[in-house]
């Protein structure tokens, strides 16, 4: 404190005058590139997390699914693209692992009732159900087949499959935008949401594990006749 | 002479460690958890920074000090960087990209430097404008982050963030003591002086 006092004192008013307009100035500046910088940053302020920016750059630029060797429940092989575009159903896509006690049996639930609608408005021709597990390593086409009884599935409305590559695991995550984090118990926890899946393969909408009835009209309304 | 020696020490120290766990192999381990990466290694940058700033206190040079009258433009990017960094997308992606994540060491690290300066120059009511109003932010986003049902990051599991919510609250009733005891010391002198006055 001692060794800056004399420094003021000698200064002029001048000199202060024009310290105090360099520093508002400067202050002015760092709070433009801060505010453009935040402003960037959240979206122009619509989106503070990660789950809504990924979902409204789906939205503003569909992406394309890659396409890797998959297989079923029964342990029947195919390519993830082959699946999708077995016939002109749009696909409303999640990603789970079997072993799951937590939110995939919320998914499961979701999946479950949208499993139902599809069956009483019958949209079984025109949506379709797609459970992708991201365990490939635990995840055999016995747990996938104990999986899908549990779970009810029915085959012409949902498929589980698994990648026969559990190389391919990150990429086809990547390109979904799922981050996958474990959690508590042995469990994994991760960005779970509906996902639109175009039959030539197109990730076009992301919306919320709650809005199974939104998913489904949208699906519905993708293939409308 | 050994005081300044030992002080310069310690910012090397605090810098060392802070940057040790901030590259891998120890990064992967301290980003794994919301509370390392928020309540440990975010502080620990901010206080190499600023202890840095009180070992070197000519660190920015004269010639920046004058666009720094009373610390406001110091304070102004202070308060600009941690709220960059405050944002659970940013943090995400502080995680995911090793570039963003180095933009976020230097600039948290440099919010350390600038605060210490800033606090130097700037008188009470000026501080308490600056304080009173990051670190109610700071607490609010604690609170927020366990009360909500919603996962903020997606790097991170809902109980990682609620604990980190919590310390976050505790971070800011800390730093809001730690100010308040150096407001004693920065009256006391003042007051001596006063009372040597007639």
């Amino acid at each position: 404190m001692s060794a800056l006092s004399p420094a003021p004192q000698r200064e002029t008013d001048t000199d202060l005058l024009s310290g105090l307009l360099a520093s508002f100035g400067a202050c002015l500046l760092v709070l433009c590139l801060g505010l453009v910088a935040l402003f960037i940053a959240t979206e122009s302020g619509t989106a503070y997390l990660t789950e809504t920016q990924r979902r409204s750059a789906v939205a503003r630029a569909p992406v394309q699914v890659p396409n890797f060797p998959v297989f079923d429940a029964r342990g029947e092989a195919q390519t993830l693209k082959q699946l999708l575009q077995q016939d002109e159903r749009v696909w409303i896509v999640d990603f789970v692992y079997t072993r799951c006690n937590t939110l995939c049996l919320a998914l499961g639930t979701v999946f479950q009732q949208l499993q139902q609608q599809i069956l009483a408005q019958g949209l079984q021709d025109r949506v379709g159900l797609l459970s992708i597990s991201f365990d490939p390593e635990n995840d055999t086409p016995t747990t996938l087949s104990a999986y899908a009884r549990r779970m009810r599935m029915q085959d012409n409305v949902w498929q589980l499959v698994s990648l026969q590559r559990p190389a391919d695991r990150r990429q086809l995550l990547d390109s979904f935008g799922i981050m996958v984090v474990p959690a508590p118990l042995g469990e994994f926890e991760h960005n779970a949401a509906l996902h639109l899946v175009t039959a030539d393969g197109q990730l076009v909408q992301i919306l919320d594990l709650t809005a199974g009835k939104q998913a489904l009209n949208a699906a519905a309304a993708l293939t409308a006749p | 002479m050994t005081k300044t020696l030992a002080i310069k020490t310690l910012a090397i120290q605090i810098t060392l460690l802070a940057a040790l766990l901030s590259v891998p192999p120890l990064r992967a381990l301290i980003e794994q958890s919301m509370v390392w990466h928020m309540l440990v290694q975010m502080p620990l940058l901010v206080l190499a920074g600023f202890s840095t700033a009180v070992a070197w206190p000519q660190a920015l040079g004269d010639r920046l000090a004058r666009y720094n009258f009373f610390g406001l433009t110091g304070f102004m990017l202070a308060q600009c960087i941690t709220a960059y960094w405050m944002i659970p997308a940013m943090i995400d992606r502080a995680v995911v990209l090793p570039n963003a994540d180095v933009s976020k060491l230097v600039g948290l690290w440099l919010t350390g430097v600038v605060l210490r300066q800033s606090f130097l120059k700037a008188p009470l009511a000026v501080q308490l404008f600056f304080v009173g109003y990051s670190l109610p932010m700071l607490a609010w986003l604690g609170f927020y982050m366990f009360s909500t049902d919603l996962r903020l990051c997606n790097a991170y599991s809902l109980e990682s963030q609620l604990r980190a919510g919590w310390g976050l609250v505790l971070l800011a009733a800390a730093l809001g003591l730690g100010w308040a005891y150096s407001v004693r010391a920065q009256l006391l002198p003042s007051s001596s002086d006063i009372l040597r006055q007639p």
